[in-house]
């Protein structure tokens, strides 16, 4: 035994420690989960959105709970880029894993100049752009829904940063695929899927959705065939890396991802309920592998033909 | 020093028509608890009940490292964990959130816990008076089946209240305050309960100038400030109830 694997994943220029990273919006900034996970076990951390300018976010309730899943509408709520700079910086780059910034604005410049500000922050390792954001300019559409407004802000980005972009795509199109062509053509090194479903939970008795803002987004163990199914799809239609996401509670759902053909996994609603759940779930991978002879973790990718 | 810990469950049983007491070990590498932290508990390894729920200490014993709660069994989680039995191991992570500030003694307190608003406001009581700090304390219930029956509680002298009046004074905590209670601007009133009587709480102790603290309940997904789910307004904006809470100035609350 003792065979050692070798658990890094490339990304563009650069190399992740390990597959399993923490999905945005589910991890702070980090220091909120310091006393209960070792965070240098984590290969990735993907901040909260980061935007432009502060939002508060939306009015609440922001939060119900589903069957097997989770319903939320936080809405973006950040202290916006200058103070993720000044404040969340500084704590983030001495962690030993990868930090990446979730990046999502309203409009196409908003995006650039928060990668622009980004761009000057030492200890960033790379970006994910959040698209699944309304568009005020296209009519409030999100951007993810439109490969040539994915492709043509990609390749804006692209020009800005030489830093691994990861394009984070939203489920709620009709074929994810064309999406994610849109984001390897406009320069993307990765693409990151699932985030959440919308979903909607009416309170019958009171006649009106729980959420204030009526519909929110799925996510938790419920979604996670869904996240199988698209990762499976969208690897085999791309060539950059996929990072697969939604619903992995423990090793066994991570590696439904990576035999999917994820090169690399983020763990999201699971960190609210079981905090360790990053490192469980890399010591699975891990155990999985020695058990398979398999001695780089690339080679998980894809087994599933 | 927050942590997430199997504690063994040292008792499990039912206190009222509807409450419940569960006392469990607590590991001192957890630090202490103070009154209005909470703690949360995985209630299952099932997918349904997802989340954490969240409970607020009721008692803390540093010397016998024994923590309790009061809860009312309401729906899926709390039924599960009605079903807990002495030496099961339960899933917690706590201390969470802030507490209570503790009355200088330049006034008198004043706490008061509206139905299962008693857990925190109980543990409070008994930590003032164990610090020489004297205080009244006040519980509001429905009717005559919902009044506790733990030696916690009955010593703690409570005043009282009932909506239909089958015990001690007939009406809500706010009414009783209202008829009974003396204040000026050097009181300190403290309240967990429903929001209407923490709002009336509030009004209360401004008509006076008085200081009040309530401890607010919101749906909590992570419990540790990370999602930004369990918000409540302030004054200066939107504040985390888990982080900056669940204790809250109630002058600073925009109540809705
Ligand atoms: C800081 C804090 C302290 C609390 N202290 C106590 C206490 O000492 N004793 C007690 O009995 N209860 C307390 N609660 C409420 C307790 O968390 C809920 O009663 C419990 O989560 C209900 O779970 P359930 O599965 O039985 O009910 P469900 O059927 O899930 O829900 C019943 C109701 O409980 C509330 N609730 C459900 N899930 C959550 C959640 N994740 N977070 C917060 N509220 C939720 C909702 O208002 C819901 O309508 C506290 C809540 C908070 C936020
Ligand atoms: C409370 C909450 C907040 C989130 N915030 C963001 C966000 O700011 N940006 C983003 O790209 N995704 C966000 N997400 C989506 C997650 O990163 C992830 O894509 C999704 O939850 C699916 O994974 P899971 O089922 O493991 O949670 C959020 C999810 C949750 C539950
Ligand atoms: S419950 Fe997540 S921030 Fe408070």
């Amino acid at each position: 035994m003792g065979m050692s694997v070798d658990l890094s994943v490339k990304i563009g220029s650069k190399t992740l420690p390990n597959p399993v990273g923490v999905a945005s919006g589910t991890f702070g900034y980090g220091s909120e989960y310091e006393e209960l996970l070792d965070l240098s076990c984590a290969g990735a951390i993907f901040t909260k959105a980061v935007t432009l300018e502060p939002r508060v976010g939306n009015d609440i309730p922001r939060i119900i709970e589903t069957p097997s899943g989770m319903l939320n509408s936080i809405g973006l709520a950040n202290a916006g880029v200058k103070k993720f700079v000044s404040e969340k910086m500084p704590y983030l780059k001495k962690l030993p894993c990868a930090i990446v910034a979730n990046v999502a604005g309203a409009t196409e410049p908003e995006y650039i100049q928060v990668v622009k500000e980004l761009e000057e922050a030492d200890g960033l390792w790379g970006y994910e752009i959040n698209v699944s954001c309304p568009n005020v300019k296209e009519g409030g559409l999100a951007f993810g829904t439109d490969p040539g407004q994915v492709e043509r802000l990609t390749s804006t980005l692209r020009k800005l940063t030489s830093r691994p972009l990861i394009i984070k795509l939203t489920p709620n199109v009709t074929d994810i695929t064309v999406i994610a062509r849109a984001a390897q053509s406009g320069g993307a090194d990765a693409v990151s899927l699932i985030n959440t479903l919308v979903g909607m939970v009416i309170d019958v008795k009171k006649k009106k959705p729980v959420l204030a803002a009526k519909t929110g987004g799925l996510s938790g163990p419920a979604v996670r065939p869904v996240g199988v199914a698209l990762t499976y799809r969208v690897s085999r239609a791309v060539s950059i890396p996929v990072i697969g996401m939604g619903g992995i509670s423990n090793a066994d759902d991570a590696l439904q991802y990576m035999l999917a053909g994820a090169s690399a996994i983020q763990i999201g609603t699971t960190n609210f309920i079981d905090p360790r759940a990053p490192y469980t779930v890399l010591e699975g991978i891990r155990e999985y592998c020695v058990g398979n002879d398999i001695d780089t973790v690339d080679r998980l990718r894809g087994i599933i033909s | 020093m927050l942590k997430q810990l199997q504690s063994q469950v040292l008792s499990n049983r039912q206190i009222s028509a509807d409450f419940f007491e569960l006392s469990m070990r607590w590991d001192k590498t957890a630090g202490i608890a103070l009154p209005g932290q909470f703690l949360t508990i995985r209630v299952s390894q099932d997918s349904v009940p997802l989340l954490r729920r969240p409970f607020a200490f009721a008692g803390f014993d540093e010397p016998e490292q024994t923590a309790s709660i009061i809860y009312q069994k309401r729906g899926r989680g709390t039924e599960i964990l009605c079903g807990k039995q002495a030496g099961e191991s339960l899933d917690v992570i706590g201390p969470l959130g802030n507490h209570f500030p503790v009355n200088d003694g330049q006034g008198e307190s004043v706490a008061a816990a509206g139905g299962i608003g008693l857990g925190p406001i109980l543990f409070l009581v008994n930590y003032l008076r164990e610090r020489d700090v004297p205080v009244t304390f006040i519980f509001g219930c429905r009717n005559s089946s919902y009044i506790p029956d733990n030696t916690a509680f009955k010593t703690a002298s409570p005043n009282i209240c009932t909506d239909d009046g089958s015990v001690g004074f007939k009406g809500n905590t706010i009414s009783y305050l209202e008829q009974n209670i003396k204040i000026n601007d050097k009181s300190v009133l403290y309240g967990c309960g429903p929001e209407a009587m923490l709002k009336g709480l509030s009004g209360f102790a401004d008509s006076v100038g008085a200081a009040s603290f309530v401890s607010v309940e919101q749906v909590m997904a992570c419990g540790v400030g990370a999602c930004m789910g369990c918000v409540v307004k302030t004054a200066s904006g939107y504040a985390r109830s888990c982080k900056e809470g669940p204790v809250f100035s109630a002058k600073d609350i925009v109540w809705e």
